[in-house]
């Protein structure tokens, strides 16, 4: 009865906005915003407005993706002489094998990094929405502080601790019986799960702190009401908690699968060349090698572009996924 | 600090005003005391550029700043001198790798010839002015003089220190073994690399059950013994045919398949523990004698001594399998888009002087690549305690010696990643030796022609 009566509070605090901001929209699309005193210049000032920002993108965004779309079509030398050579270099690239272990070594990644963390972020969120518990901001500030460290220093701590030889976790592997030592550099999952483990040390209390943010904005009033009516805790995560997260999960994983296209210094730092089998060249450090290691700019160019495309293959399939469950959500 | 600025800007004020009534006057000459503060810009990694020796220099030259700006992740150094040399802009020194010089040879034009340039002349130093560096070449080591050089034979530039390679090795694990542990009875173990290897199989055959299991071995990678044999040789990958760029042999140069057989021998005998270097495994390893040789250029007695202080003594240095052998070195040079070229080259001459790369050795343990030195009693009777007292400089130097100079194209890097990730591919076991072979032939194939 109570929460009832607070939801019917809220959306009257919130109706006045509401219809302000319909109001002003659609007189927008009518007309141009009436400045007072300044009806001359009506309409060109919202261009000064965005001016700033679109000069700067102009300047180091769009400018160098339409570069980078010009020299893929070269044989390109910063230094000496570059030759046209059209789709030379992209039929090259759809014919390397590298490109399509890059693409899985990615993608095997991203998931070894993506989901074990979201559970664990979700479940620490949880603990740390207890309002019972001690020292709560302590904790809550002490999340951020992997995702401040250089990523340098955690390659290097990590790859001490996976060490083959004298690392702590084959040690620990071996008191719990396990024989052989594991060889996280050589073997294709095992460095899959060091790198994904750096990862996930690094985001886990970003994406924490997110979950933990979007738990805090759940009205108590649902817990309360599922608590007289006789939930248990895990039943109130399950059947409340979680069900109000679905965009916030949404979200983590945009962030995460944009991020996940992105790893490269955590291999980089393992192995320059991604491995002797390039058993964990990701799809940057792929571009970076043949840019700046074998000098085939045009040829990185192409792989860039061919980045470009998966990101929007995946934009696609986020965007009817979560259009779908803002659909669910709603009903 | 405020105050020294404010006082340099009215010394400098001074002087500009005094100048020009001097040129009003048409009878005053400048003082040349007074000189004017310049500052040079160098971008360097690691140590090549040493504190100690820059504080030297400030103390002759008040008027000049040495700013330094160090990057060690490595192939951004070449990255930075590839943006620096399209945009025409750069540092007053850049200190170049050798691993680069193949790729930096093939484009003079973002060097200055320092065959241009002329010294000012430093007479407390023992430099007489005017000299360019077609007269300072001789001090050096003539082959690591040329990979200074451009394809169009201008000097981009001058050596810092050259790698040398010896093998560095463990008395106490020696004599254990029932090895001799004097450095010149085990150099005579190894007079050729089968001989290194059979040596190994030696040792390995002592070990107990326990350190095997523990992967103790007697080289700490056998990996590195491909580089070693390949700068043995007289080419590497590719062939001087007086073009710009050379020509590509590295699929037809039996020194390239001596140096893969050889490695893999030494791979499947097993006396490598498979430990990369550099890798923190290493750095234990080092302290635990997991292994009891490194194949050590000149530069690393440094490293050893930094991760292993409590070896000291334990250490030794013998000469490599077949001759000599060399790993690595750096050289400074001049962008042609420096700002105070004169200062650079003044400090440049200065900082590469024979003296000074004495120095250098002495403090740090760079080789120096001036060969003018190699007689001099001060390089030949050092020694260093923490490798027995052996005598270090006459040893490198007996070994850099031996060397050829190797023509170096631009792919030199690519390609020594490649074959260094087909060694690997062995060691892991993942693929056999002539499957690794043919993956790394196709893997260059498409690094040449994509």
């Amino acid at each position: 009865m109570m929460s009832q009566i607070a939801e019917r509070e809220r959306k009257k605090a919130l109706s006045p906005w509401k219809s302000k901001s319909t109001n002003s929209s659609s007189s927008k699309a009518k007309k141009a915003v009436q400045f007072p005193g300044v009806k001359s210049l009506n309409g060109k000032w919202g261009y000064l407005y965005v001016a700033p920002f679109v000069a700067m993108f102009a300047i180091f965004g769009l400018a160098p993706v339409v570069y980078s779309v010009y020299i893929s079509f070269f044989h390109w030398d910063p230094l000496g002489t570059s030759t046209f050579t059209g789709f030379r270099n992209f039929n090259n690239l759809l014919h390397d094998s590298d490109l399509w272990l890059a693409l899985r070594n990615t993608f095997s990644i991203w998931a070894l990094s993506t989901f074990p963390q979201m559970f664990m972020a979700i479940g620490l969120a949880n603990v740390l929405r207890n309002t019972r518990l001690r020292g709560k901001s302590f904790f809550r500030t002490i999340l951020l502080v992997p995702n401040i460290t250089s990523v340098i220093a955690i390659t290097i701590v990590f790859s001490q601790l996976f060490g083959r030889d004298f690392g702590i976790i084959n040690d620990i592997l071996g008191w719990a019986g396990f024989g052989h030592h594991i060889d996280f550099i050589e073997g294709v999952i095992p460095s899959h799960i060091q790198i994904a483990t750096m990862i996930t040390w690094r985001w886990i209390g970003y994406n924490t702190l997110i979950f933990l943010a979007s738990m805090l904005a759940i009205p108590n009033e649902l817990f309360e009401s599922s608590s007289v009516d006789g939930a248990t805790k895990w039943q109130q995560f399950r059947y409340v908690t979680l069900p109000q997260l679905k965009n916030t999960i949404t979200f983590v994983l945009i962030v995460g699968t944009i991020g996940g296209l992105q790893v490269f210094a955590e291999p980089q730092q393992l192995a320059a060349d991604g491995g002797s089998s390039k058993q964990f060249l990701t799809l940057t450090l792929f571009l970076y090698n043949q840019a700046f290691v074998n000098n085939k700019y045009g040829y990185a160019a192409a792989i860039g572009i061919f980045i470009t495309f998966i990101v929007l293959i995946i934009s696609a399939v986020n965007f009817v996924i979560t259009r779908k469950i803002s659909n669910d959500g709603t009903r | 600090m405020r105050n020294g600025m404010i006082t340099k800007f009215r010394t400098k004020a001074l002087v500009a005003s005094l100048s020009a009534i001097a040129i009003g006057a048409g009878v005053f000459t400048a003082p040349a005391k007074a000189a004017d503060p310049v500052t040079i810009t160098i971008w360097t990694f690691g140590d090549v550029i040493q504190r100690n020796l820059v504080a030297e220099y400030k103390a002759l030259h008040p008027e000049v700043t040495l700013q330094i700006k160090k990057s060690d992740l490595d192939p951004l150094d070449g990255t930075n001198m590839v943006t620096a040399c399209t945009s025409k802009t750069g540092p007053d020194i850049v200190a170049t790798e050798v691993s680069y010089s193949g790729y930096w040879r093939s484009y003079p034009k973002c060097f200055t010839d320092l065959r241009t340039m002329k010294t000012t002349g430093e007479p407390t130093a023992g430099i007489p002015a005017g000299q360019t560096a077609n007269d300072i070449a001789k001090n050096y080591l003539p082959w690591r003089w040329q990979q200074g050089v451009a394809f169009d034979g201008s000097v981009i530039g001058i050596p810092t220190d050259v790698g040398g390679l010896e093998v560095a090795y463990r008395t106490d694990l020696f004599k254990k073994a029932g090895l001799p542990t004097d450095r010149a009875a085990v150099a005579k173990l190894w007079p050729n690399w089968d001989a290194f290897i059979a040596t190994g199989q030696k040792y390995d055959a002592k070990l107990s059950a326990a350190d095997k299991k523990a992967g103790v071995g007697f080289i700490d990678n056998a990996g590195t013994i491909y580089a070693a044999i390949m700068n043995q040789g007289t080419a590497k990958y590719y062939a001087n045919d007086g073009s710009e760029n050379g020509k590509l042999i590295y699929a037809t140069n039996p020194q390239v398949k001596l140096a893969w057989n050889t490695t893999i021998k030494a791979t499947n005998a097993g006396i490598g523990t498979r430990i990369g270097q550099y890798t923190s495994d290493w750095n234990i390893g080092m302290n635990k004698g997991t292994f009891a040789t490194i194949l050590a250029p000149a530069w690393m007695m440094d490293y050893i001594k930094a991760q292993a202080p409590d070896t000291a003594g334990k250490w030794d240095i013998a000469a490599m399998p077949g001759g000599g052998g060399n790993q690595g070195g750096t050289q400074l040079g001049i962008p042609s888009y420096a700002q105070n070229k004169q200062a650079a080259y003044d400090f440049l001459t200065w900082y590469l002087a024979p003296a000074q790369e004495l120095k250098v050795f002495k403090s740090y343990g760079l080789f120096p690549a001036a060969s003018v030195l190699y007689n001099d009693p001060a390089l030949v009777n050092f020694t260093d305690p923490f490798f027995n007292n052996a005598p270090v400089g006459k040893i490198y130097a007996a070994g850099v010696q031996t060397l050829k100079p190797i023509f170096e194209g631009k792919l030199e890097r690519a390609i020594d990643t490649a074959i260094g990730a087909g060694l690997g591919r062995v060691a892991a076991k993942k693929q056999t030796a002539d499957k690794s072979w043919a993956q790394v032939l196709s893997d260059l194939n498409k690094v040449v022609n994509n």
